[in-house]
């Protein structure tokens, strides 16, 4: 059995409101969907126990009605775990994953600036990338983001 | 004009003093500058030397689109530069933005924040186009030069 296969069945064993939303696309390549509520366990599982210890990136994405974010996590053998959960466009708030990853600051401030997402526990900063005289309600990865004047000046 | 000064203007055009700064540009065209510099091309031979600081040089070359980050390092490092002095744009980018204008990280090509003295467009502009545009711009001082003495 390929081990991207045992993955999956012990994530679902443990999990089994996982069931339907794991998906192998091809050798190597787990893509998985949670709600906001399971998202805690759910990560910690694949860290701890599936030992996914290495955070390559996190991607966000602006789904129309909601905003979702997609941790990239690779493990042994070359198996990427594509970890993905959506929370609502109003109320956009996740939780840092600083504590299992420090490097992930740098990829939350960019979710933070250039999406809008509220991350708890992350430390008070700089912006990043956005310049410091960027307006606060702005994020222009925001697919209703329209450059306003200032763009032009 | 002094005999000082003259002394400074043909040295400043026969061997201009040039500093390299790279505006948010993909690395293309700074390749292409570099290899005008390089024998192979050889802007050296009209005297052009590259320089490590902003304070030694006479002119300014820049490639890439001005992100809204590096404005402000952009106008330190053109206050640095001691009077008179010269911006050579080189690229597509650094000419209008290129691609990337109008982009929520770009302010524009090298005109929207300082002056500038030539335009070298391409994408990325070749070795052969920056040697062109240095040249021009060298033979538009000499230029300004006799105009002056003339008068």
């Amino acid at each position: 059995m390929l081990n991207e296969e045992k993955i999956v069945q012990e994530l679902c064993a443990k999990f089994n409101f996982l069931e339907n939303q794991i998906k192998i696309t091809r050798p190597r390549r787990i893509f998985l969907e949670t709600t906001e509520e399971h998202f805690a366990q759910v990560f910690d599982f694949c860290i701890m126990n599936l030992n996914f210890k290495h955070l390559c990136a996190i991607t966000g994405f602006d789904d129309c009605d909601k905003l979702s974010v997609m941790y990239h996590l690779s493990g042994k053998d070359g198996i990427l775990l594509n970890l993905k959960v959506s929370v609502p466009k109003d109320k956009p708030v996740l939780k840092t994953v600083m504590s299992y990853f420090l490097c992930a600051e740098i990829y939350e401030r960019e979710l933070v600036d250039l999406l809008g997402f509220k991350i708890e526990g992350l430390p008070v900063g700089n912006r990043y990338p956005l310049t410091d005289d960027w307006p606060k309600d702005e994020f222009p990865l925001r697919k209703d983001w329209k450059s306003s004047d200032h763009m032009k000046a | 004009m002094g005999l000082a000064k003259k002394i400074m203007t043909w040295a400043r055009i026969k061997s201009p003093w040039i500093i390299h700064f790279n505006t948010g540009a993909c690395n293309a065209c700074d390749i292409e500058i570099i290899a005008a510099l390089t024998p192979r091309y050889d802007l050296e031979r009209f005297g052009v030397q590259l320089k490590g600081t902003p304070r030694h040089a006479d002119v300014l070359v820049c490639s890439g689109p001005v992100t809204r980050q590096i404005e402000d390092r952009l106008i330190r490092i053109y206050e640095q530069m001691p009077e008179p002095k010269f911006v050579v744009a080189v690229g597509t980018c650094a000419c209008s933005g290129g691609v990337f204008q109008g982009c929520y990280n770009i302010k524009g090509g090298i005109n929207a924040v300082i002056p500038v003295s030539a335009f070298i467009p391409g994408c990325p502009a070749s070795p052969k186009a920056i040697i062109d545009g240095v040249v021009k711009l060298l033979t538009s001082l000499e230029e300004k030069e006799t105009v002056k003495k003339d008068a």
